[in-house]
């Protein structure tokens, strides 16, 4: 297929990076609306008005509990998963440091585990990294192996939001169990994407963002296990048991807590839809570009993640030819981060820079239509092609 | 709306209209062959950018330039600039295009693209002092490295049997595994393409800048799949109680990186 520039722009807007950021749900926007205006009621108010937005608060935080098979008052309301993870990691290391002062990550977390790890360091805590095999999972024996009598803390998150690979969450958080150390996880990525249960899988402290469920962003929630404690890291007004003080973002709250509603009722069937996208996508685009691999576990992976590797080539240089044809992707590659360094994560698998740069990322989500995957496995074949006939590693190649 | 003032200069990839139209039409793609031509060649795969510009030279005068890029969008524009801008001129002017002229003719590069993808300036004068040197008879080095074991790999004995073997009887105990062989020979060449029947992930990693071996090897290397890392050297084996990465060190752009494997294989 020739592809029409012109066409091309007039057609539909094609948004593959749902693991970036997510559109509120239009019904969630809905719930949240009257607590701008209508229902602004602060809830330490003892007034009526202030009734409403404590029931409101406390509603949602039962909402929440039910979407992860928790209590009520395991439930946080925080500014988002970063501030979470702040609070698990910081918050339980301070306030155990006397229990030890060890804790364990993996090599594959996300940025803001690896940075608040270091900051931990820069406070005198000791913290082990776990390597992952070749498709980026962490092996229970040699995380095991990491565990000391001084450590008080394993996070690993739930699935990678890179490449897409599920860790072994139940198996961690019954080694956790048994050796008597929290387990925390981030599990943002597999918002959404898997059943979420707290019990069954022996996790004591999980972050959760709002806008990973189609809520708004700016909202997140930190689940702690009863019997477990943290120093605060926001002091203020004694909001959230004083845990977490600030006048609660309530349109946010209800918005996270209607955004789990329909989560736990549209999951199962938004995951089958997504399973095709993205198992029509491997399929084809592995078929048709030759020297192509597919990043992250075959089997165990999110539902809605197909994350590639060209050989040969950018993955900046596909992102922008993308971006002309209206489709909007992510890259692992160097040159469109901050740091100029390649995702941490591909490293971690075993690849070298030069591989990690020709990656290319699609995550799918609840306002794909069938149409977007047919839009992906059309152009990047030919954009692939394309940057090859440029590039000298790949020419050299072909000789 | 807050959006649609075009104010996202700080992002990596916030481009000018020039830039974006030489990323899209590149001109000049490809390669020249003669006694008239020199190639330079700069950057390197690791960085994310490696590019190779060509000059045909009649009478000090650059009369075509073409260009091979592997790098990001900027990377492709300027080294498309660069071959526009330097037809046509003498070799002395084109010694004194810089990086900086490049990126203006370009209406301007995100500053954080200012050095690493624009290189392109840096082939052009290095191309032009191969094309010098030829007509002076001077060599030039550096095109070959020497080769080398990697008997010298820290770590190795503490890792044997845990990770580090000196000859594979049994490749099935590899399935699944990051496999980093070392080149040592034809013997080494041998095991890694025969492991690469067992694993999906097996690294050759050789000092020099091609593998000189037989006909059959190499076409079986090349069959195989397996990443070859050039001119690379292993520097030491890291891991708790097992391997887990090694140290690379890449002796083209003296570079030293972490790879993650499972084993390392050292055939003496």
């Amino acid at each position: 297929m020739v592809l029409d520039k012109e066409a091309m722009f007039a057609m539909r807007e094609v948004y593959l990076d749902y693991q970036s950021a997510k559109p509120v749900d239009p019904r969630v926007i809905e719930e949240m609306m009257p607590y701008f205006h209508d229902l602004f009621g602060n809830p330490s108010s003892l007034h009526k008005v202030g009734d409403v937005a404590t029931d409101a608060l406390e509603q949602s935080r039962k909402r929440i509990a039910k979407f992860i098979n928790a209590d009520d008052d395991e439930i946080l309301f925080t500014s988002g998963a970063t501030e979470s993870s702040n609070m698990a990691l910081i918050g339980y290391a301070l306030k155990n440091k006397k229990k030890g002062n060890h804790i364990v990550i993996s090599e594959v977390e996300h940025i803001s585990i690896h940075n608040i790890a270091k900051y931990l360091v820069s406070l005198g805590f000791e913290v082990s990294t776990v390597p992952v095999d070749q498709f980026g999972r962490v092996r229970v024996e040699k995380l095991e192996r990491r565990l000391t009598d001084k450590t008080i803390l394993i996070s690993v998150g739930y699935a990678s939001n890179e490449i897409g690979t599920v860790q072994p969450i139940a198996e961690i958080g019954k080694l956790a169990k048994e050796r008597n150390i929290a387990f925390h996880t981030d599990a943002v990525a597999a918002e959404g994407l898997i059943d979420l249960d707290v019990e069954r899988d022996n996790i004591d402290l999980m972050s959760l963002s709002s806008n990973d469920i189609y809520g708004p962003k700016g909202v997140g929630v930190l689940y702690m296990k009863k019997g477990y404690r943290i120093n605060p890291l926001i002091i203020g007004g004694g909001q959230e048991r004083g845990l977490r003080s600030g006048t609660e973002n309530m349109p946010g709250i209800v918005g996270m807590s209607a955004a789990a509603d329909i989560m736990a009722k549209e999951m199962p069937s938004e995951v089958e839809r997504f399973r095709g996208y993205r198992d029509k996508a491997i399929t084809h685009i592995l078929e048709d570009v030759p020297d192509s691999h597919l990043n992250g576990h075959p089997t165990e992976r999110l539902a809605s993640n197909a994350h590639f590797r060209f050989d040969g080539i950018e993955g900046e240089g596909m992102l922008l030819s993308l971006k002309d044809l209206g489709v909007s992707v992510s890259t692992g590659s160097a040159c469109t981060s901050k740091t100029l360094e390649p995702s941490h994560t591909l490293i971690a698998t075993g690849l070298v820079h030069e591989e990690a740069h020709g990656s290319l990322q699609l995550s799918f989500g609840r306002f794909n239509i069938d149409s977007d995957v047919d839009r992906a496995i059309e152009t990047i074949p030919q954009i692939v092609a394309r940057l090859r006939g440029l590039s000298p590693i790949y020419v050299a190649r072909r000789r | 709306m807050l959006h649609g003032e075009g104010d996202v200069k700080m992002k990596s990839t916030q481009y000018s209209k020039k830039v974006l139209d030489h990323f899209r039409n590149p001109r000049n793609v490809g390669t020249l062959e003669g006694d008239d031509v020199a190639v330079g060649k700069v950057g390197n795969p690791i960085c994310g950018d490696l590019m190779e510009v060509f000059i045909k030279v009649k009478d000090d005068r650059i009369v075509d330039a073409k260009f091979m890029t592997f790098g990001c969008g900027s990377a492709i524009a300027t080294s498309s600039m660069t071959t526009e801008l330097v037809k046509g001129m003498t070799l002395e002017q084109a010694m004194e295009v810089t990086r900086e002229d490049v990126a203006s003719e370009l209406e301007g590069l995100p500053p954080i693209k200012m050095h690493c993808s624009n290189l392109a300036a840096d082939a052009l004068h290095e191309a032009i002092k191969r094309y010098r040197a030829r007509m002076t008879g001077e060599v030039i080095p550096g095109e070959e490295t020497q080769a080398g074991g990697a008997e010298c790999a820290i770590g190795k004995e503490n890792y044997l049997g845990k990770g580090v073997y000196l000859s594979v009887t049994n490749p099935e105990d590899f399935k699944e595994k990051r496999v980093l062989v070392v080149h040592t020979g034809d013997k080494s060449l041998e095991t890694a393409i025969e492991l690469s029947k067992h694993t999906g992930r097996v690294v050759l990693l050789t000092p020099d800048a091609q593998i000189r071996t037989n006909t059959k090897l190499k076409e079986d290397l090349e069959a195989s799949g397996i990443k070859i890392l050039y001119e690379s050297k292993l520097l030491e084996i890291r891991g708790q109680d097992e391997v887990e990465k090694v140290l690379v060190h890449n002796l083209n752009e003296d570079e030293k990186y972490d790879l993650f494997v499972d084993a390392v294989v050292l055939i003496d």
